[in-house]
């Protein structure tokens, strides 16, 4: 039997992990490192953390996606750790069904990890998209919620205007542009900072120049700049391994490139009319006498 | 690492699953749609039920119904709010006029909050950071001049039915290409942005799948 097309595809998949079982990847594949990290970004949103008062209170404006959560997953956590560490208080509100099941989840995540619910509060989801951010501002805290985070929260108000700091997280739906529309012309002195996927940086590169974002994480290169200088920190300090994600292995990312790469190849070869092979001849009719 | 699944039996049968669907999913990739149809309509279902889900339990029970039933009087918005959420629910059998009472609510507020905040939030406050202030640097200069440059240009390209002379035939044309070129950056950053996802999706079945890579 002769493999072709997707048969060959499989078996280079299955060859390329057999190759990894075989070469032991755990003592190989290290954590990415850039050649070249641009240290800029991640130096903003590090001082503007660094400029929080003493148990800050901190929201954390969740609409990511799915799709595109994988993304910045590992910078947002490398972000949550940082402000938990600096002695902040979450507290984690969505105004899209996406980003709140992502929200639901990282929260069970961080109390998995051993994070103190004194510094943890769920707002949950606020339905009405532009229009929930709108009454945010004048009332965040839901019916029933009891704890530290929320005193705190009703001590200023009960509003975002108690909080010093807005964290957002985007996806492809609403995102931190709309967050800057809404919540930031009325409160136009809270901190905000966004981190969100690499396709979203043109579109908000523009409010961190007018500075109507105190900081940016959009691209891989500034997620990654900015969670190695965080778990470099923790390391110095709590000899301790971060509560963030790891960086990709450098195999993952050999294999993804290599995947894409074939992927993108083969379409073009596909509609390179020359590589495609002979054209097969048309069948002859035969003359009917 | 997603981080997500425990270590438990549960934990375990959730990477099973995610990591077969993800495979289900790439199935695509060699011709192979049954995976690919059969993933398609578990995120679908999956979808529609969390988001009844979430209506249910995080909008209409504690946003509508209960300070309905505990305090109605006090609560008089919320009467008007429950008949445009019964029409909406109800527009298939309803007549028309009654149905488009909420939809135009709808689509009326909506406009409003984002054209408003589109234009407070954005359109004034770029034009204003557009704008050279004197004193500043060569650079930023230089940059501001190019910027209003590329603008100017791109909008020419947008004169459709004014008659043209040489000069604004050039100036479109070179604005069509700047917005080719805008677009292809654009472009640069989605594919970026995928291949992040891959690379991650590749990360989850070599690491928390088969325990190939830490």
């Amino acid at each position: 039997m002769r493999l072709q097309g997707g048969g060959m595809a499989w078996l280079a998949l299955l060859l390329v992990l057999a190759v990894g079982v075989i070469v032991d990847a755990r003592e190989t594949s290290d954590a990415l490192q850039l050649a070249n990290p641009d240290p800029i970004r991640s130096a903003q949103v590090r001082e503007t953390f660094a400029r929080l008062p003493a148990q800050a209170l901190v929201l954390v404006a969740m609409d990511p996606d799915l799709g595109t959560y994988a993304e910045i997953r590992p910078t947002l956590r490398a972000a949550l750790d940082d402000l938990l560490r600096g002695g902040a208080s979450l507290a984690f509100v969505s105004v899209t069904a996406e980003g709140r099941a992502i929200a639901a989840a990282e929260l069970e995540r961080l109390r998995d990890l051993g994070t103190a619910d004194e510094v943890l509060l769920d707002l949950g989801f606020v339905s009405g998209a532009e229009a929930g951010m709108v009454r945010l501002v004048g009332g965040a805290l839901p019916v029933g919620a009891s704890g530290p985070v929320a005193d705190a929260i009703g001590a200023g108000g009960g509003g975002i205007g108690a909080f010093q700091m807005v964290l957002l997280v985007g996806g492809i739906d609403i995102g931190p542009r709309s967050w800057v529309e809404q919540v930031g012309t009325r409160l136009p002195a809270l901190p905000m900072v966004a981190i969100a996927p690499t396709f979203m940086q043109p579109e908000l590169a523009p409010y961190l120049r007018t500075g109507q974002l105190a900081g940016l994480l959009a691209t891989v290169r500034d997620g990654a700049t900015y969670s190695q200088a965080v778990a470099a920190d923790r390391f110095v300090l709590l000899s301790d391994e971060p509560r963030g994600d790891r960086p990709p292995s450098s195999l993952a990312v050999l294999l993804g490139m290599l995947i894409a790469v074939g992927v993108l190849g083969r379409q073009l070869l596909g509609s390179l009319p020359g590589l495609e092979g002979p054209v097969p001849a048309a069948p002859v009719e035969e003359e009917q006498s | 690492m997603s981080g997500f699944f425990a270590d438990g039996l549960a934990g375990t049968v959730a990477t099973w699953s995610a990591a077969l669907v993800t495979i289900g999913v790439w199935a695509y990739l060699v011709g192979e749609r049954r995976f690919f149809r059969l993933a398609q309509h578990l995120l679908a279902g999956l979808a529609t039920g969390y988001l009844v889900l979430l209506a249910v339990r995080e909008v209409l029970v504690p946003r509508l119904l209960q300070p309905m039933v505990s305090d109605p009087g006090a609560n008089a918005l919320l009467w008007p709010a429950l008949a445009l959420t019964v029409a909406m629910a109800g527009a298939r059998w309803l007549p028309r006029p009654v149905v488009a009472i909420p939809v135009a609510v709808l689509v009326a507020g909506t406009a409003a909050f984002a054209l408003g905040g589109a234009v407070a939030g954005t359109l004034l406050p770029q034009m204003a950071g557009a704008v050279l202030a004197p004193g500043l640097a060569p650079g930023a200069v230089l940059n501001g001049i190019i910027g209003l440059l590329i603008t100017v240009l791109v909008l020419i390209a947008f004169l459709h039915g004014a008659p043209r002379r040489r000069v604004l035939v050039g100036a479109a044309g070179a604005g069509r290409w700047l917005l080719l070129a805008g677009i292809g950056g654009w472009l640069g950053f989605l594919l970026v942005s995928r291949l992040t996802l891959l690379i991650d999706r590749v990360g989850f079945l070599l690491g928390d799948w088969l325990r190939i890579i830490r």
